[in-house]
């Protein structure tokens, strides 16, 4: 026994941590440590450099790239912070604290401006005690920043790098990064500010590249009840084909299968009940007297604003019907309240429910106890904060998840918590129903979203690659992707399927804590800490809009029911409404088949603005369109 | 199962198994705070360096026996995550079954047993002080919650069931859930014996007078044993308490 345990100390400490002298610790006579090899002390000094002289190196690249050709200049200026960073984690781990102290101090101040945080906490991590507990620092060391350079600039670099003298910074720059060519002009700075940011670099071509459906799934044929209430007359005999309308900007009539669209059966979805049939019924109606938005035509806000809730509120969200809205609060609870005037009721009690006639039209009312009708329900249950907070599509169900690292499934029917989910052992920063009920996802600081069924205690996918804490989950309209936003600034959508990651988008500067799909399922909008809206094409895997203006956090993005206008809500007070529609035509297809992986985004967020509303100092953290596209927003008032 | 209960899993019993065993190795007579450290380290690295042991890959899926103590932090690599991702992406997805009640989770991973045990029939039935608990719900049966009157009174109906199956027993007269004479419910905390029709819309034809609510017996004595705390509050003279 105590051989094996010989070997298994030595054997995992992989070669290049005992030449830098990082034996394992031990006192009091226990032989565990390995006698380095000298040969392989001096092989390993090779391929990482001298750790004494990486000031020089850095210095040496700096100079060469100053120099260099004003058009190439921006795009292997890439190459400082990825290399400050690791080249500075190196130093730190292998416990070189003077070289390492003496090398930020050098060159920190040189790194772009959006990089800031990452410097403030690089400058607190100067032993290797510090590393230890720290995952994302530990994944970022051992993985490699991706870049993404012109063919032109990469072969400038690679010639000078590769000159007899300047090999060891070759060899660093081989072992950290990776470099994805593209054929193609180099980039402006602003290009390319626009876009890099995370802390995995961009995304590889070839990440962005799989085949997504991004189509909605078709919805079924059924026909719609005519009313004494409609007036429109001439409309009742369209009545099964505008429904189609609801969902389907275009209005297509068309009955083929759209090849962008997932097939119906590609994941398996619940069975629509008779329950939400009357729903979608209901839906059809309302959609009827929906208000057609537009830059001539913006919605009326209603501002929902929770008052003494003393910066406690941190999770909102409405039922898709605007009937219901909760809060998650960061005393633990999660409070129920009735938009309507109709209050919320508990179910009776079993003994009174045998009394009932179960034959009477009305059984649905006369199961619900009176008795227990109030505004307001209060849910107890979680023990930390609920950071997140999901109303089911059918509304028979609650999800909250929290800080003590369960989601909870809630019934609205008792007001009761049913399920504990357990698996995030960390705080879960978000969680969300599937659109099609059943499903739910959620997202926490061990980096990983998860998806659930609620009928299993266990997750049906791991959704794992992110380098740091997940914050906002959001399933797509058709159920089959995932997006996540995470605390790396990137933002990854994930087949549902089978848990691949098929796209990377990067460009935030911020974590990300707002996504939101448009209604036809094609683009995505995503907000960040860097008070950006990004607008993305999920077909072609690109950037197409960026739009600027918020001055803090973005906390609650949303498309109007037709996809016409984006609302924002923000931590600096206010709501922005955004032209969709104009957003998404000016994009050139042209640019499309370039395979660079970027297309010239135009300078128009001024023109995409159609309007701004403050609030009085209440940071908005909810927002959503009713049926009828009146837009409801809420938020805390914090009395800063 | 005494095992378990003397010697609990953990993430310090682990690290000092590991200390005892590097301390053993040096032949020095006690463990000491060095042994500690290299346990500590040993463990830290091997999670990010090579595949963790089993039960830390159980920890992170989420995988626990009900009643088990709850998983400990551990530093896990990136590398590790997306092999975990990966076996557990592989599965395919299940079938859904239609038309098979609320979609929960078997009984023992759910919230909804009741967390108390009566005593016995009383006079005057106290309440619960504890959670007021949900049986598996087809249509909407139910507790409700504690702020809702009580009946007052049992009412003859009230099932003593708790002779004949040894389980708790809630009382029909009550705010609890009415526990299905043994012969009637199923045991098994799956499908309902009756189909019924999803969550708000009651199916009438389907509905009789003793099976109107509930699907399953959740009551069961592996539910309750682990879980259930006879309150201890539960004295003659709480017998005036009859609402929260």
């Amino acid at each position: 026994q105590s051989v094996r345990h010989c070997v298994f100390a030595s054997s995992f400490c992989p070669a290049h941590k005992l030449l830098f002298g990082n034996t394992i610790a031990v006192g009091g006579g226990v032989v565990v440590e390995d006698q380095p090899d000298v040969s392989a002390v001096l092989s390993a000094y090779n391929q990482q450099g001298d750790p004494t002289l990486y000031e020089e190196y850095y210095s040496g690249l700096k100079h060469f790239i100053e120099c260099s050709l004003d058009c190439h200049r921006a795009e292997l200026s890439q190459l400082f912070y990825p290399l400050f960073v690791h080249m500075y984690l190196e130093l730190v781990y292998n416990q070189h604290e003077s070289e390492a102290k003496s090398f930020f101090e050098r060159f920190h101040g040189d790194q772009e401006c959006y990089y800031q945080d990452d410097l403030r906490v690089l400058s607190s991590l100067t032993k290797k005690e510090h590393m230890k507990g720290n995952e994302t620092m530990l994944d970022f060391r051992t993985s490699k920043f991706v870049l993404r350079i012109s063919r032109d600039s990469y072969q400038l670099l690679k010639r000078h790098l590769q000159e007899k003298q300047n090999n060891q910074i070759w060899n660093i720059v081989q072992e950290h990064l990776y470099i994805d060519i593209f054929d193609g002009m180099p980039r402006s700075k602003q290009q390319i500010d626009a876009m890099v940011g995370s802390l995995a670099g961009e995304a590889k071509r070839e990440a962005n590249k799989a085949k997504v459906f991004f189509g909605l799934l078709k919805e079924p044929e059924f026909d719609v009840p005519l009313d004494d209430e409609d007036e429109e007359g001439e409309n009742e005999e369209g009545k099964p084909k505008k429904k189609k309308p609801k969902k389907d900007s275009a209005g297509s009539k068309s009955k083929k299968q759209d090849p962008n669209a997932p097939p119906q059966n590609r994941i398996p979805l619940p069975e629509l009940k008779d329950s939400d049939k009357l729903d979608k019924i209901m839906n059809v109606k309302e959609a009827a007297r929906r208000v057609r938005l537009g830059p001539d035509c913006l919605p009326s806000i209603c501002f929902y604003t929770f008052l003494n809730a003393y910066q406690g509120l941190t999770a909102v969200d409405i039922t898709d019907d605007s009937s219901m809205i909760v809060g998650g609060f960061a005393d633990s609870t999660v409070r129920v309240w009735s938009v309507t005037p109709k209050k919320l009721r508990s179910v009776k009690t079993a003994a009174d429910l045998s009394l009932i006639d179960k034959e009477s039209d009305d059984v649905l009312e006369r199961i619900m106890d009176e008795k227990t009708a109030s505004e307001l329900k209060i849910l107890y249950g979680h023990s930390g904060p609920v950071y997140g907070t999901s109303f089911s599509p059918d509304r028979n169900y609650l999800l909250s998840c929290s800080e003590d690292g369960t989601v909870r499934l809630w019934s609205l029917q008792t007001f009761t918590c049913l399920v504990g989910y357990k698996g995030h052992n960390y705080p879960v920063w978000d969680t969300q129903f599937s659109p099609y009920g059943y499903y739910f996802v959620s997202g926490g600081h061990d980096r990983v979203a998860r998806l659930w069924a609620t009928d299993h205690y266990q997750p049906l996918r791991i959704f794992a690659g992110h380098l740091a804490d997940v914050t906002c989950t959001r399933f797509h309209p058709n159920s089959n992707y995932i997006a996540t936003g995470s605390a790396d600034r990137t933002v990854r959508l994930w087949d549902v399927l089978n848990g691949n990651c098929v796209r990377i988008f990067t460009g935030h500067k911020g974590p990300i804590h707002s996504l939101a799909f448009s209604p036809n399922g094609r683009f995505l909008a995503t907000g960040a800490t860097d008070g950006r809206v990004l607008l993305w094409d999920i077909g072609h895997g690109l950037m197409v809009g960026e739009l600027k203006g918020h001055t803090d956090t973005i906390y609650a993005l949303r498309f109007s029911r037709d996809g016409e206008i984006l609302a924002s809500g923000s931590m600096d007070n206010t709501v922005r409404l955004w032209d969709a529609v104009k957003a998404f035509e000016d994009l050139e297809t042209d640019d499309f088949t370039t395979a660079t992986g970027h297309i010239n985004l135009p300078e128009n967020s001024q023109d995409l603005l159609l309007g701004t509303y403050m609030t009085k100092s209440t940071p908005v953290v909810h927002l959503h369109f009713t049926r009828r596209n009146l837009l409801l927003a809420a938020g805390a008032y914090s009395s800063q | 199962l005494n095992e378990r209960l003397c010697f609990p899993e953990g993430y310090v019993t682990t690290i000092l198994e590991d200390a005892k065993i590097y301390s053993s190795h040096a032949k020095k007579s006690s463990v000491d705070a060095d042994d500690v450290r290299l346990a500590i380290q040993c463990r830290t690295d091997q999670s990010f360096t090579s595949p963790p042991p089993r039960d830390v890959r159980k920890t992170v899926l989420g995988i626990r026996e009900p009643g088990s103590r709850e998983g400990w932090e551990v530093t896990v690599s990136l590398q590790f995550l997306l092999d975990i991702a990966r076996q557990k992406n592989q599965t395919p997805l299940p079938l859904i079954k239609p038309y098979s009640g609320p979609r929960l989770p078997p009984d023992r991973y759910c919230l909804t047993a009741p967390n108390y045990r009566l005593k016995s029939l009383q006079k005057k039935v106290s309440s619960s002080a504890g959670r007021i608990t949900v049986p598996r719900l087809s249509v909407g049966a139910v507790s409700s919650r504690p702020s809702t009157p009580t009946l007052g009174t049992p009412s003859a109906q009230a099932v003593s069931v708790s002779a004949k199956v040894g389980t708790p027993v809630s009382l029909t007269g009550q705010r609890f859930t009415v526990q299905i004479p043994s012969s009637q419910a199923t045991v098994k905390a799956a499908t309902p014996t009756t189909p019924t029709v999803q969550n708000v819309l009651i199916n009438p034809s389907l509905i009789g007078p003793k099976n109107i609510l509930i699907t399953t017996n959740m009551v069961s004595s592996q539910n309750t044993s682990g879980e259930s705390n006879p309150l201890k509050r539960k004295h003659e003279d709480d017998d005036d308490y009859d609402n929260l």
